[in-house]
Formats: C-alpha cells, sequence, structure tokens
C-alpha cells in the first residue's frame, strides 16, 4: 500500500518568470522531472528523473543527526554512521562495501549536525543491487563489539585528522561552544574526545534503534530512473521494514543572548584569525514568505560573493587589512543560525584592526544600502547556478535531500529561489541593521602559538 | 579564490576520504577535433541537454617551469591574469573584471599544477552571454597588465598563507616528500618565502611572454555549442595570442628513484601534532606508458580501491590504525609518481610504517590474486560510466585525453583495455616499475 503523490511540478518555470534582461531566459526547457511517494511504513521516496547518462544516485537520508544527540554521548550519530557499514544478519562486515565496489559503485555517507546520509552511484542497471543493501541495513544492523573496538579508534583518528591538528576547526568548535548555551549545536558533529573515548557500542546500538527507522528517512533517487519502477523496487526493498515510534525530540530553543561572548583559542598557527558571528532568523517551514532569510543570504553574497564583493575588495585588496575573508548563512537548517565572518589577519595587522574594518564595511552598509546593481549581481548568478547545478546527477539529490531534512519540501526549492529574486538593497539594508548588533554577537580569536618543532632533522639524501 | 577557513555545515565526511586513484576516462559522445588556431589545438565534445558550456585552455606552463631562485612565477603569472587586462576594446580593472563575470553569472577561474596551467571558462551557452565570457577570457589570456602594486600585494597574501601552511603537517610532509621524489627535476622545488619575494613584474611579464603562446596551448570545450561556434570560441580565446616564440631550453631529466640504503632515502622530520603523516613513493609511469591499464587495476587492489583494497583492510580495517590510508599513481605527460599515505596517532607511526611497507612489498612481490583481479576489474569497467556523467567530468576527461597526447577514442576503448589486463601484466608492471629498496620514504611527528 502507498500513498502516491506524484508531482511532475515543471522546474523550469523559474527562468521565464524572471527573466533578467541579462539572462533573458536560458531556454530553461529541460524540466527535471520529480516525482514523489510515501509508502505505508511512513517511507519518502523523492525521484528526480535525469536522463543525460546512463547513472544513478540512491541516497538514504535519516533526520537524525549532532542536534539530537544527548550531552555525554556527543559523536554518536556519526559513530552510528561508520557502524552501518559493519554487518547486517546477512552482510558480514566489509561486504557492504565489497558487493557495492563489485558493481562499480562508489559509495559514502556522511553526518551532520541535522542529519545522518548514506549513498551509492551506480550504473543504471545496478540499482537493484544496492538498493537491496541500503534497505537490508536500515532494519537488520548488526555488528560485534570486536568491530566497534575497532573503529571507535578509527573515529578518533578522524578527529585527530581534522579537529585536534587543524587550528581552524578548533576556532569553529570553540565558537559554537560559545555562541550557544542550550542548543545541541554547541557540540561538534564528530563529538568531543572525552565523550569518543567513553562510548560504548550499545551507545551506537541505542542510536540505531531510535532513529534509523522508514518514518524518520527520505529516500532521493536521481538519474536515469523509470519513476514507476523505482517506486516499485524501493516498495519491494524498503516496504518490509517496521515503523517505530520515534523519540520525542525536545525543542531546545536556544535563549536569546544578551550581550557580546567572546573566546580565544590558543593553537599552533601562523596567523592570527577573527570570526565574529551574529545570531540570526533561520527560514522556517510554512513560512516561506518571511523575507529576512532571503535577505541575509544576499546580504552574504553582496558582502563576499565573488571576486570584487565588498569585504573583499575593501579589506583584502584595498586596505590589506586581512589576507581573506568568508562569509557564511545558511537559512536552511533544523536548528539555530548564525551569520559569521571569519578572516585570516594579513601580516603585520592586528585583530583589534581587522574586526575595526569589518565593523566599519558593515556600518557604511548599514548608514546608505547597498547598489543596486552590487543585489542584481548576486541574483543573477544564483539564476545561472541554477542552470550549472543540473550539470551533476548526485548534486541534485544532495540540494533535494538537504532540504527536506530541515523539514521543508523539495517543491519550496523554486519558490525560495523566486523569493530571492524579489528582494530589493532596502530589505538587505534592514536584516544588516536589525541583526548584525553587538548584543547577540559571539567573537572568536585564534591566537597563533609556534609549533614546538625542532628544525628538521636530515637523515636522508634530501637534496 | 576563496580561502574559508570556517566550514559551516561541519561535515563530518564518513567512512573515507576520496582519493583519485589513477585518472582516466570512457565515453561513448565522440570527442572532435576542432581546427588548429594559432598553433593551439582544439577539441570539442557535444552535450545539448544543458544550456550551458564549459572551456579550458591548457598551458604548457606548469611550475616546472620556474626559474631557479623564483619557485611560484608560473602560479603567480597565472593568477594575475584576472587582476587587470589591456583588452582588446578597453582597459579593466580587477575590480571590472570581477564585476564583469559576476554579471554574466559566469565563472572563469585559473589554476596551476606542476605540468600546466589552466584557464577554465563557465558559462551559459546563449550567446550574448558566452561571447563575453570568452572574450573577457581572451584579454585575460593574451593582455594581463601585472600591475606592480598588485603584485607587492599578492606577493604578501602569498608569503602569509606559505607561512601559515608551514605550520600544518600535510604541507610540510608534501613538501619534503616533492623534493625528495623530484630530486634533479624542477618539481622538487616548493615556493619559498625567499623564491616569492625574489619574483618581480618583469619576471611576470617575461614568463607570459615566453610560455603563453598558442603550440603551448590546448583548448578544450564541453558543452551546448556545434563545431562551428566551437571553432568561434577558438579563433576568440586565440586571436591575440603569438603562434609560437623563441625556443624553450629542455628540463633536467626526470631520472628514476634509484636503490638506497634506507637511511639515505628515509627523512623524519620532528613536529608536535597529535597525529603523525607518512607518505612513500618513487618516480613511476608517464600517462602515454603502455603499462598504464595494469598499473591501474593493480593499483585498486593495492590503495586505490576505497574500502576494498589492501592497504585499507590492513591499516583501517583489521587494525583501526588511521581514518585514511590509500595509494596512486600520478601520471602526467612527461612526469609520473607513485604514492602511498596515511595519518595515525603519533605513538603509533612505526607500526603504521610497518603495516603499511609490508602490504605494499607482499603486493609487489606476489601481485594480486586472481579474485582481487576480477574484483578490480569488475569495479573499474562497470563504475566506467560514473566517470563521464556530466559536462564537468566529461571537461575533466577530455583534458586529460589530449593533453596526454593519447587517442582521441580512449573514450571508447577504456573498458576493453581494462578488461584485457593480465594477473601476468600486473605482477610484470608492478615489479617492473615499484620496488620497495627504492622507496623514499618521509615520517612527520612521530613520538617515539
Amino acid at each position: 500500500m502507498i500513498l502516491q503523490m506524484r508531482s511532475v511540478l515543471p522546474r523550469l518555470s523559474l527562468l521565464f518568470l524572471l527573466c533578467m534582461p541579462l539572462l533573458a531566459c536560458a531556454e530553461a526547457n529541460q524540466t527535471a522531472d520529480t516525482h514523489e511517494y510515501q509508502l505505508s511504513n511512513g517511507l519518502k521516496l523523492i525521484v528526480r528523473e535525469d536522463h543525460r547518462a546512463p547513472t544513478v544516485a540512491h541516497m538514504v537520508w535519516y533526520r537524525a543527526g549532532s542536534i539530537d544527540e544527548t550531552n555525554g554521548r556527543t559523536g554518536v550519530a556519526h559513530v552510528l554512521e561508520h557502524m552501518m557499514f559493519k554487518g547486517t544478519d546477512q552482510v558480514k562486515a566489509g561486504e557492504f562495501s565489497r558487493l557495492v565496489a563489485a558493481v562499480g559503485g562508489r559509495e559514502n555517507a556522511f553526518t551532520n549536525r541535522d542529519y545522518t546520509a548514506f549513498f551509492q552511484q551506480v550504473e543504471k542497471s545496478k540499482l537493484n543491487d544496492v538498493m537491496k543493501l541500503e534497505a537490508d541495513r536500515m532494519s537488520n544492523l548488526n555488528f560485534d563489539d570486536a568491530e566497534y573496538a575497532k573503529e571507535i579508534q578509527v573515529i578518533m583518528e578522524e578527529r585527530r585528522l581534522r579537529t585536534e591538528d587543524n587550528p581552524a576547526s578548533l576556532l569553529n568548535e570553540s565558537l559554537m561552544a560559545t555562541a550557544f548555551m542550550s542548543s545541541p549545536y554547541r557540540h561538534p558533529v564528530i563529538g568531543w574526545m572525552n565523550d569518543l573515548q567513553n562510548m560504548k557500542a550499545v551507545d551506537a546500538l541505542n542510536w540505531y534503534q531510535s532513529w534509523y527507522a522508514p518514518n524518520n528517512a527520505v529516500v532521493v533517487i536521481s538519474g536515469d530512473v523509470d519513476p514507476e519502477q523505482t517506486l516499485r523496487m524501493v516498495e519491494k526493498y524498503y516496504g518490509p521494514a517496521q515503523a517505530r515510534q520515534l523519540p520525542v525530540r525536545k525543542p531546545q530553543i536556544e535563549p536569546p543572548q544578551k550581550g557580546i561572548k567572546q573566546v580565544e583559542v590558543k593553537a599552533p598557527a601562523d596567523s592570527l584569525q577573527l570570526a565574529m558571528a551574529w545570531k540570526v532568523p533561520r527560514l522556517e517551514p510554512g513560512k516561506l514568505d518571511d523575507v529576512e532569510p532571503y535577505a541575509l543570504e544576499l546580504l552574504a553574497g553582496v558582502l563576499d560573493g565573488y571576486d570584487n564583493a565588498r569585504l573583499d575588495r575593501i579589506l583584502v585588496k584595498q586596505e590589506r587589512v586581512v589576507n581573506d575573508i568568508n562569509v557564511s548563512y545558511d537559512m536552511i537548517s533544523r536548528g539555530p543560525e548564525l551569520f559569521t565572518i571569519s578572516a585570516r589577519v594579513a601580516k603585520g595587522k592586528t585583530i583589534a584592526q581587522s574586526q575595526a574594518a569589518i565593523r566599519r564595511v558593515l556600518n557604511e552598509l548599514i548608514a546608505k544600502g547597498i547598489l543596486d546593481s552590487e543585489l542584481k549581481r548576486i541574483q543573477v548568478h544564483l539564476l545561472s547556478d541554477q542552470i550549472y547545478k543540473r550539470d551533476s546527477i548526485f548534486g541534485q539529490a544532495m540540494e533535494i535531500g538537504n532540504i527536506e531534512m530541515a523539514g521543508f519540501s523539495w517543491r519550496d526549492i523554486d519558490t525560495i529561489l523566486e523569493k530571492m529574486q524579489t528582494i530589493t538593497p532596502e530589505q538587505v539594508q534592514a536584516v544588516a541593521k536589525k541583526y548584525l548588533v553587538d548584543s547577540s554577537l559571539t567573537i572568536a580569536v585564534l591566537d597563533p602559538q609556534a609549533r614546538n618543532t625542532a628544525a628538521v632533522s636530515n637523515m636522508g639524501a634530501a637534496k | 579564490m576563496k580561502h574559508a577557513s570556517f566550514v559551516k555545515q561541519a561535515f563530518v565526511f564518513g567512512i573515507f576520504l576520496f582519493i583519485a586513484s589513477i585518472h582516466s576516462a570512457y565515453a561513448i559522445l565522440p570527442i572532435e577535433q576542432l581546427p588548429v588556431v594559432n598553433g593551439a589545438k582544439a577539441f570539442l565534445v557535444q552535450t545539448k541537454a544543458l544550456p550551458m558550456v564549459d572551456i579550458e585552455v591548457s598551458i604548457d606552463a606548469g611550475d616546472r617551469y620556474d626559474p631557479k631562485g623564483k619557485s611560484g612565477l608560473a602560479s603567480m603569472t597565472a593568477e594575475l591574469m584576472s587582476y587587470g587586462v589591456r583588452g582588446e576594446l578597453r582597459g579593466l580593472s580587477e575590480a571590472q573584471i570581477a564585476d564583469e563575470i559576476a554579471d554574466l553569472g559566469a565563472n572563469i577561474a585559473t589554476s596551476v599544477s606542476g605540468e600546466r596551467a589552466t584557464l577554465r571558462i563557465r558559462s551559459l551557452s546563449r550567446k550574448d552571454l558566452r561571447d563575453r565570457a570568452v572574450q573577457l577570457a581572451a584579454d585575460m589570456l593574451s593582455a594581463p597588465i601585472y600591475d606592480a602594486k598588485i603584485l607587492a600585494r599578492e606577493k604578501q597574501r602569498s608569503i602569509t598563507g606559505l607561512l601559515e601552511a608551514e605550520t600544518k603537517p600535510d604541507f610540510v610532509l608534501e613538501r619534503q616528500f616533492s623534493k625528495l621524489i623530484y630530486g634533479d627535476y624542477p618539481l622538487a622545488n616548493s615556493p619559498s618565502v625567499k623564491s616569492i619575494n625574489a619574483i618581480e613584474t618583469n619576471d611576470l611579464v617575461r614568463f607570459h611572454k615566453q610560455f603563453y603562446r598558442g603550440e603551448r596551448m590546448i583548448v578544450s570545450i564541453v558543452g551546448d555549442v556545434s563545431p562551428a561556434e566551437a571553432n568561434e570560441i577558438v579563433q576568440t580565446l586565440l586571436k591575440r595570442i603569438p603562434p609560437s616564440g623563441p625556443a624553450i631550453p629542455a628540463l633536467p631529466a626526470f631520472t628514476r628513484s634509484p636503490v638506497e640504503s634506507l637511511a639515505d632515502r628515509e627523512m623524519d622530520i620532528p613536529f608536535d601534532s597529535q597525529q603523525a603523516h607518512i607518505a612513500m613513493g618513487m618516480t613511476a609511469i608517464t600517462r602515454n606508458n603502455p603499462d598504464f591499464f595494469p598499473l591501474l587495476v593493480g593499483n585498486y587492489v593495492l590503495g586505490g580501491g576505497g574500502f576494498v583494497s589492501r592497504l585499507m583492510t590492513e591499516v583501517r580495517e583489521k587494525r583501526g590504525l588511521a581514518y585514511s590510508v590509500f595509494s596512486y599513481f600520478a601520471p602526467g605527460k612527461d612526469v609520473g609518481i607513485f604514492q602511498a599515505g596515511l595519518q595515525t596517532k603519533s605513538d603509533q607511526a612505526a607500526l603504521a610504517l610497518d603495516v603499511m611497507s609490508s602490504t605494499m612489498a607482499k603486493f609487489i612481490e606476489d601481485g594480486p590474486t586472481q579474485s582481487e583481479l576480477l574484483a578490480a576489474k569488475a569495479n573499474l569497467i562497470n563504475g566506467y560510466p560514473l566517470r563521464i556523467d556530466n559536462n564537468r567530468k566529461l571537461l575533466d576527461t577530455v583534458s586529460s585525453i589530449v593533453w596526454n597526447g593519447l587517442p582521441l577514442d580512449t573514450m571508447e576503448t577504456w573498458t576493453q583495455q581494462v578488461n584485457a589486463v593480465t594477473l601476468e601484466q600486473v605482477n610484470a608492471a608492478f615489479q617492473k616499475y615499484l620496488a620497495m629498496d627504492r622507496m623514499k620514504i618521509v615520517v612527520l611527528g612521530a613520538s617515539k
């Protein structure tokens, strides 16, 4: 039994609707057919047809990320992701990857704050083989303690590689832990090292039993497939999985920040680094008319979206106060959002000078607004990116899964893009004025330390 | 280009890092050869599904041509092309160039590797937009200004970046490894504060004049343009490029890593990181070597095949020693190396090196089993469509084929060539090109 909500909502409309004079409608007739279905066990399936090449991307997204973790067990979402490759009742440890490899597949998995996802890319006739395997591990994971003991060592190596020996990661970790008091976003996705050291196989298993259920998952398939045949295949393999009552998710709303916060990190590095992060709203499902998140996205673009954007032009090229600068904001997420400006300070300049320069650029924008041409430039790029991103079959599945996990529908993607085109310079100015204020600001500074490292000892014939 | 020091979404990529093994290609779509323009060869793969076009100009002007004492010059020459031009119709400042690219909804980027410099354009294929993007790229390619003030700024940025990189274990490891493996070949030299400081405006102008000429360029185009339109693009790009120039002195020979005692080819770098980083490798083959396919298949078994390789099994799956462990051949047009590597907790470095070395030694000695060979071939053959299933990948593939001077039907014959590989060929090729007593080894950050 399935509840079918088929849609062939054309995605071509956007460029026709919005024809910027410049783009005057880059013959947007390559409608990517998208179809949505729901199985009776709650599993949602989204199929994006793309027949340019005989390949397919198969992804399963579980709405279970580090945001769902509890204290003392940080990192468990990611640990379980690793353990998903360690065998089921039918498939021995390591066999999963061997079988995917045998059909020429590429596979991996990733965990972030909001979700955990698994994927294979294969030639289209192999979809059946990999789907069978992926569906099996949705319900039948079965690993032993010896496998767990080895894998947790691998994960600690991963943390050493990505975080412990990486000052930018350490700074970001401290920034998040400082900016957020109660939101689980304060914890790193990979988990604190001490939590990893004390984690047990049973913690991973409990996580699996809590969250890995068809009613907490979305299967996204993009590529050269027939949607009806794909649906039948999905019913066959994922259909038997039992729906399960999911744990209650507490809202854990971050309390309002009441003043500036600062944190300093000392780590081996050469350049001073500065991050300034403001609490800002995100886009909420069902509230697609809220202009502020779009205006914030465009603000990020105006500040840093191309080589001559404001912060790059003024701070990097003209004043040379920072070596490079980056702005990040992502309106699509399950948890609270930050608008972050981060920079590496130029040689001979200070954190104070960099911060003052950033504030000067922001204040000028707040006082005088932005040019029409600046905003158009970012909006044009969003339109051309609409075409470019269709070049990647995998990228299309990624975009759909990502927005679904945050509680939106893939259908909202077009609406969001249309909304972005309606934003005015005044609206961009307004969000800058409203949200880039000190009371919700967190500042993180990397104070570089010399590495305690002797001169290179030449044991050999190095020339 | 941006250097994001923060990854906001904090993706923790599961399971393993994608490591490029030998890169090659396959496709059904034909590569069409276009007329030569000003000495530059040009090629097209026409794909009509999306209204976009990707264009690449490869220039035989890579880092290996850096003059002694001026390492970084080739990269700087390419990078500064977008920072001001004396255009055919008008001069454009760096700000104007950046604005124009953004206004067109296009991307234009330069990059430099050991062998070549590349300029890439991605544009919507609609003629008026495409024409402007191509004209802009043509101006960058043929008439960069190389303003002294901008050079001073970029040198400073580059030096700051370099000093930062020197605190990072992977950078220090790679730099030392290059020094060992390339020996007398110029790629042994990496940029230093001193070498970047030594670069002057005249050097850029001279380097550009010397190397950026038609006979050293190849244009690859993939996308929604006809052969005639593609030819127009090439004409525009090359219009102001001189076809040839004075002879360029030959580079020193790239000679095979010699047999040496362990003490003479291993290097230990003290480094107080939590992990030790290990690199091991030696000189190997160029892409046009007939043994490319036996080595591709064999390396899949040794360290190229993701989770299922021997190195992954021995180092990670059986012992939990590392997150990432890999081996690959990097065959170029004129030089090529083999490299393997891993990172592990500092106090496990000796053990991990031991496991890696013995796994490699055994493989070179005995080769893969018959079933491993079959599994490798199955993966490579079944997976070939994934290597060419979008315009970007096709461009990478075409560009590699034409740069390396491979037959234009390489994509069509690729799986047959994989399929034809025998156990004996793999064994013979590994024994011919690799030898444990020639492997350079760099260990950084081991604690005893």
